[in-house]
């Protein structure tokens, strides 16, 4: 089973992930608002962020689905919704402890990552290497979102 | 449903990634990064992947079109060439050979396109070969050529050091980015030189701010420094580069405190440089891009920073800049008499320029249409070339495009150029065609696979087209383009069907380090210059009247003469991902996200001035105003007073604001990045 | 053990229920429940009501479920608790003897002392049976009253008015929404819920409710003109599910107080979800919260300890959101401008609408949110820093920033 891992370190903030996820979930722009994949940058701090559906092992928004519109797909080990069963009580957004899960305000429902069944479109798209698809148990030894010294040391100055 | 997938290269910009083309029944439905292909490992940005929008676009133009009574009208392609060539013949009887010419352009022409253009230019007895080039590329080629005879290049992957200066990887040369990626992973460290934080500034361990044109000042402050602190390779420079005694001379006035005043660049920081190098090298690699290219200083200036690595010895050893073996293929290039060379437009002015290049001088061609001094130039044949767009000084491009007798334009879309075409030739893209591809410091080569027809004119049965019916069928004698790469393959060891049959590509020759070193102890000079060895004092420039040491002597105009008029610095050009130089706004999706032009402002500038993000404004220079958006930048992303704007957008043509009269007085480039500029409320 | 047996068939019996599964695939479980039918969230009504949801898409299980799980599903209601022979009185009369229990009954609404409150076509916004019944007036045109104005009944009402019904909304208190926003946002939400034509009336006593001859209902309010409506829905307030443990052993505080592992004062008596009072994460020992996240995870730890694993809950944190009068109406932990803690409430340019954080020297105690969905997010990431009383040192404008720092280095470090 593969997992994106992000290593924050090579992130140049190009969004060409964001573009591409644009485009492959609604097949008509490739405006950043409507990915599901999000690039964070801070500029000051010298920070690039680019953040993805984890597909957690106990997926706490599948798990709170009132729906039940959140399921997995054992496979290809991705948590998906199904907008038709989802009535966009944005409960899943609200545990969701990393932001990852966004809402279609035309559908009225809430969207995320469904990793493009197998062959994620960011990834692909990521020229600078940023973002990798590989499988689970190599990244058991590495990290799967790789935090920079410039992360390190933001968290260490503010309460770590 | 019969599904495959076809091997290409990418041709939405200049970077030719490997592309897997999904083909369903004969119809492409899906490009994605061909993950075997060593130049971009399987990755591809926004643009590739539209290639896909693009191939199908409801605006291709799909028949020749002549302009009759200023309407154009379909016709058929064998009576289009018949009259183009029938018009391109009367022009040169009654002009003279030297009135017509060819442009090519960036939309479809690298490598072997190139070639083939100047090859139908020669066998139509004309010198005039015009291109893109001399806009971009060109300049930098020169100043590459003029140290070492070649343009090295840089081994990002394992430098343990790489310096950018005024370039941004990830909108210009994705892969790039990778590699420089690579490097770093190992360890290496990566320095951004650039009046811009752009995309690879973000990622630097250090980046620098630059007052825009006075790179080559921050230059020779390094040379400076890099001397005086013993960081510089004796022997190296004993016994491979000419002109050090000289070099070292001019250097001195350059100090920190001089450097800091003029660009901006605090010693300190200038400092920091000089420790990295010190770590890092000879493992060095550094890069110039049209940030340094686009100045009136442009040659010398990335001439000044080549200069860097040859005095710390970073040429050919592990990611430094290195030397590459050619694949052996042949050249379509032909020789021209001298006295149709002589008539090249441009070569008086710009001798180096032709020299070096072979290229005429595209400003010099707009006024020599409208003048017909020293004679009249009639007819131009373009291809993928937009330069009513894309040139500095729009205006006067339309004007002389427009006096021509003929022009023929040939392009995918209806062009802004198109229009004022007499005839336009549906252009084939990349997808429909089967090309030999390169991706240099690889060392290999890709012959790509026709993906899909859709019965259009290809490149090479335009030139061959023309070349038939204009006396010349034996210069251009081959069937068709399959039939020219069979031809251009022949010598070098590999046949055309084993290059067919690697289409992940076949790299002819693994990269070596150290050519150079062997070839000296081989008693051979390493390097094309005339004194075979890196000239830091070009022999070239000094025999064509130049000085021969890259000094910063040609200033930009608003540091040399400042007026209160235009008190803001306007820099064009800056790259964005999404799209190509004048292409991809009528690609849809691309197109809602960055939809219009826009002036890139300091947040301080932005206050002063009153405005807002969203607003709109004037952008009024000596040659032309703009109305353009407003986007306010964060206060560190841009040099205080510097604004930007990118090119290619119709509505908010930025070339109606660059003049074409200040230029590199060696390349004959615009200087596109540092405009005098003044900015109004409206 | 013989058995476990729950009596209760939502969010925390069934979240028990799927825990136990999880560890042991072979011991008998039973489930009873009361309400028969197929199981669904609550959560759903309003969404069901404003056509947002499709009314076969509210059952959250499928009709296998039991047998799949090896469940024994009984359909009635229990009457007695008997401790001393371990099982449980069913109305039929039947005895049902429990290895463990877990009581997951859930609450009920509270009808208020209204005259004329017990008619018929006077509903509650909590069952699917209340759903079947308002229906049918859901029509353009028709009208509703909404009796008090707590986080579901605005969701009641908010359905009507999407509807096109005229609906009148009549609190007693002076303030919308007591629980789930601070003043602020009660005020920011009423003036939206005014403007879509809604007749708030706080600070107002309804007197009594009148069944007209037509059916309809006059309502009569003190101090105020009266209002006839169609259909009445009344949310004020719900009450733990404990009548059957009249005269057993098992303590009652309002609702079943439980410790940490979900115990109650019996051995091998467990409680969760609306019924019980337990622990919530800011220490407190025995609070309802009457919340469909709470109710998952009292149920998850009941079902984990009953099976042997003690494994300690770390206490409930607060948290709701749902959307209404084209807001987004979100909260968590602790906002109340009666505390005393710091606050920080986003500029207008943020974007986000008003959204206030609350924070007590450094620790992150709650949010409060009536604006845009993007926002929710914030509400997300800020979870785990309330949980873990985490003290962080950076000024309120950076707070986003940090947010989505830390969630993404807590990856990382998990």
């Amino acid at each position: 089973m593969k997992v994106i891992t992000i290593d924050s370190n090579k992130c140049v903030g190009c969004r060409n992930c964001e573009m591409a996820c644009a485009y492959q979930r609604t097949q008509e722009t490739c405006a950043y608002s409507e990915s599901n994949i999000k690039i964070n940058h801070f500029i000051e701090e010298r920070i690039l962020l680019p953040m993805t559906c984890l597909h957690c092992e106990d997926a706490p928004c599948m798990t709170v689905c009132p729906a039940k519109a959140i399921s997995k797909d054992e496979e290809l080990g991705v948590i998906v919704i199904d907008k038709n069963k989802c009535a966009g009580c944005k409960m899943c957004m609200l545990v969701c402890a990393y932001g990852n899960i966004h809402f279609d305000h035309e559908a009225l429902v809430s969207r995320k990552c469904n990793l493009c069944e197998g062959n994620p479109k960011c990834v692909g798209h990521c020229i600078s290497g940023a973002l990798q698809f590989e499988e689970l148990e190599t990244v058991m030894e590495k990290e799967r979102l790789k935090t920079d010294e410039r992360i390190k040391s933001f968290l260490r100055k503010h309460g770590e | 449903m019969a599904k495959e997938i076809k091997k290409s290269c990418c041709r939405m910009c200049g970077m030719l990634c490997g592309i897997d083309v999904h083909v369903e029944d004969g119809r492409v439905v899906e490009i994605e990064g061909n993950k075997n292909y060593v130049a971009n490992n399987g990755r591809i940005c926004i643009k590739g992947s539209s290639g896909l929008s693009q191939l199908y676009h409801k605006d291709r133009l799909m028949k020749p079109l002549k302009k009759v009574n200023g309407e154009f009208v379909e016709i058929e392609l064998e009576q289009a060439m018949d009259e183009i060539a029938a018009k391109l013949k009367q022009l040169q009887e009654t002009y003279g050979t030297a009135s017509v010419g060819v442009w090519k352009g960036e939309g479809t022409g690298f490598a072997q396109q190139e070639e083939l253009a100047r090859r139908f230019t020669h066998a139509i007895k004309t010198p005039n070969y015009f291109s893109n080039d001399t806009q971009c590329y060109a300049g930098r080629y020169i100043s590459y050529n003029l140290n070492y005879g070649t343009w090295p290049a840089a081994d990002f992957r394992n430098s343990k050091l790489a310096v950018i200066w005024g370039t941004n990887a990830p909108a210009s040369h994705s892969y790039w980015t990778q590699d420089i990626n690579a490097g770093r992973e190992k360890g290496g460290k990566l320095v951004v030189i650039d009046t811009m934080y752009t995309d690879m500034a973000r990622v630097a361990d250090l980046y620098i701010q630059i007052k825009p044109g006075t790179d080559g000042v921050l230059a020779w402050g390094l040379i400076q420094q890099l001397i005086k602190q013993a960081v510089i390779d004796e022997e190296f420079i004993a016994t491979y580069t000419h002109g050090y005694a000289e070099l070292e001379a001019y250097a001195k006035m350059f100090t920190p405190e001089y450097v800091e005043k003029y660009t901006g660049v605090s010693q300190a920081q200038l400092q920091e440089v000089v420790d990295l190098y010190k770590v890092a090298t000879p493992h060095v690699s550094s890069w110039c891009g049209t940030g340094l290219e686009h100045q009136t200083n442009g040659v010398s200036n990335v001439r000044t920073v080549a200069y860097i690595d040859a005095l710390i010895g970073a040429v050919d050893v592990p990611g430094s800049m290195v030397t590459l073996d050619g694949f052996g293929a042949s050249h379509l290039e032909i020789e021209l008499d001298d006295e149709l060379v002589e008539l090249a437009i441009g070569k008086k002015e710009y001798p180096v320029l032709y020299g070096q290049r072979g290229e005429c001088h595209t400003l010099l061609l707009m006024d020599q249409i409208l003048s017909e001094k020293p004679y009249p130039f009639k007819g131009l044949v373009m291809t993928a070339a937009n330069p009513a767009l894309t040139n500095a000084n729009s205006q006067k491009v339309v004007e002389a495009l427009s006096a021509l007798e003929l022009l023929v334009v040939k392009d995918l879309y209806m062009t802004e150029t198109a229009k004022l075409a007499d005839y336009i030739l549906p252009a084939a893209s990349y997808l429909e065609r089967s090309e030999i591809q390169y991706s240099g410091i690889n060392q290999t080569v890709k012959l790509t696979e026709q993906v899909v027809d859709l019965g259009l004119q290809n490149e090479y049965d335009l030139f061959k087209g023309l070349a038939d019916r204009l006396g010349a069928a034996d210069l251009i004698p081959w069937k068709n383009e399959e039939a020219m790469n069979r031809w251009l393959v022949e010598p070098t060891g590999i046949s055309y069907e084993d290059l067919a049959a690697h289409r992940d590509g076949y790299q002819y020759k693994p990269l070596t380090y150290n050519k150079i070193q062997g070839a000296h102890a081989n008693g051979k000079t390493p390097f094309n210059t005339k004194t075979g060895k890196i000239e830091f004092t070009s022999e070239y420039l000094r025999d064509m009247g130049y000085e021969p040491l890259a000094k910063y002597t040609s200033v930009p105009v608003y540091i040399d003469r400042p007026e209160t008029d235009y008190p803001l610095v306007l820099m064009t050009g800056a790259r964005k991902v999404m799209y190509f130089h004048g292409r991809y706004r009528n690609i849809e999706q691309i197109n809602k996200v960055m939809p219009e032009g826009l002036v890139e402002l300091h947040p301080d500038d932005a206050m002063n001035l009153n405005v807002q993000e969203g607003d709109r404004v004037r952008v009024v220079t000596e040659n032309g105003a703009i109305e353009i958006k407003v986007k306010v930048l964060h206060e560190a992303e841009i040099f205080p007073g510097a604004i930007q704007i990118t090119h290619g957008f119709a509505k908010a043509n930025v070339n109606m604001l660059v003049g074409d009269g200040t230029r590199d007085p060696i390349s004959g480039f615009p200087a596109l990045k540092s405009v005098p500029a003044r900015v109004e409320k409206i | 053990m013989i058995n476990i047996t729950v009596i209760g068939n939502s969010a925390a019996g069934l979240a028990a229920v799927e825990a136990i599964r999880k560890i042991d695939k072979n011991i008998p479980i039973n489930v009873i429940s009361k309400e028969g039918g197929a199981a669904y969230s609550r959560v759903l009504l309003p969404y069901v009501l404003r056509g947002k949801v499709a009314y076969e898409n509210m059952t959250i299980r499928s009709g296998s479920y039991y047998e799949d799980l090896k469940i024994n599903y009984i359909e009635d209601e229990v009457t007695k608790l008997n401790t001393e022979t371990k099982s449980v009185t069913l109305a039929n009369g039947t005895e049902v003897p429990y290895g463990k229990l877990l009581i997951a009954t859930g609450s009920n609404p509270v009808k208020p002392p209204i005259e004329g409150i017990n008619a018929d076509g006077i509903y509650h916004m909590w069952t699917k049976e209340d759903l079947d019944g308002l229906r049918p007036h859901f029509e353009s045109g028709k009208r509703m009253a909404v009796i008090g104005s707590g986080f579901v009944s605005l969701q009641a009402a908010w359905a009507a008015v999407y509807k096109g019904l005229e609906v009148t909304v009549i609190e007693l208190a002076n303030r919308i929404m007591p629980n789930v926003i601070d003043d602020k946002g009660a005020e920011i939400l009423s003036d939206k819920i005014r403007s879509f034509g809604v007749d708030l009336r706080t600070e107002t006593l309804t007197t009594s409710i009148e069944k007209l001859d037509d059916g309809n209902f006059k309502i009569h309010m003190k101090d105020k003109e009266p209002v006839i409506v169609d259909c009445i829905v009344v949310g004020t307030g719900v009450r733990p599910n404990i009548q059957f443990l009249e005269g057993s052993s098992v303590t009652v505080d309002r609702g079943i107080p439980v410790n940490e592992f979900m115990e109650t004062n019996v051995q091998d008596i467990y409680a969760s979800g609306d019924v019980a009072c337990g622990p919530t994460t800011f220490g407190e020992k025995n609070i309802i919260h009457a919340l469909w996240p709470t109710a998952l995870e009292m149920g998850e730890h009941a079902g984990i300890n009953m099976i042997g694993e003690k494994t300690a809950y770390e206490g409930s944190l607060n948290m709701n959101v749902t959307q209404m009068y084209d807001l987004t109406v979100a909260s968590m932990g602790r906002f109340s401008d009666a505390l005393d803690h710091q606050t920080y409430i986003f500029p207008e340019t943020a974007g986000k609408g008003y959204l206030k954080v609350s924070y007590d020297d450094g620790i992150m105690a709650g949010a409060c949110l009536v604006g845009s969905t993007e926002a929710v997010k914030i509400l997300g990431r800020l979870r785990p820093l309330i949980k873990e009383k985490k003290k962080i040192d950076i000024c309120p404008e950076k707070l986003e920033m940090y947010l989505q720092i830390n969630a993404f280095a807590s990856v990382d470090r998990a």
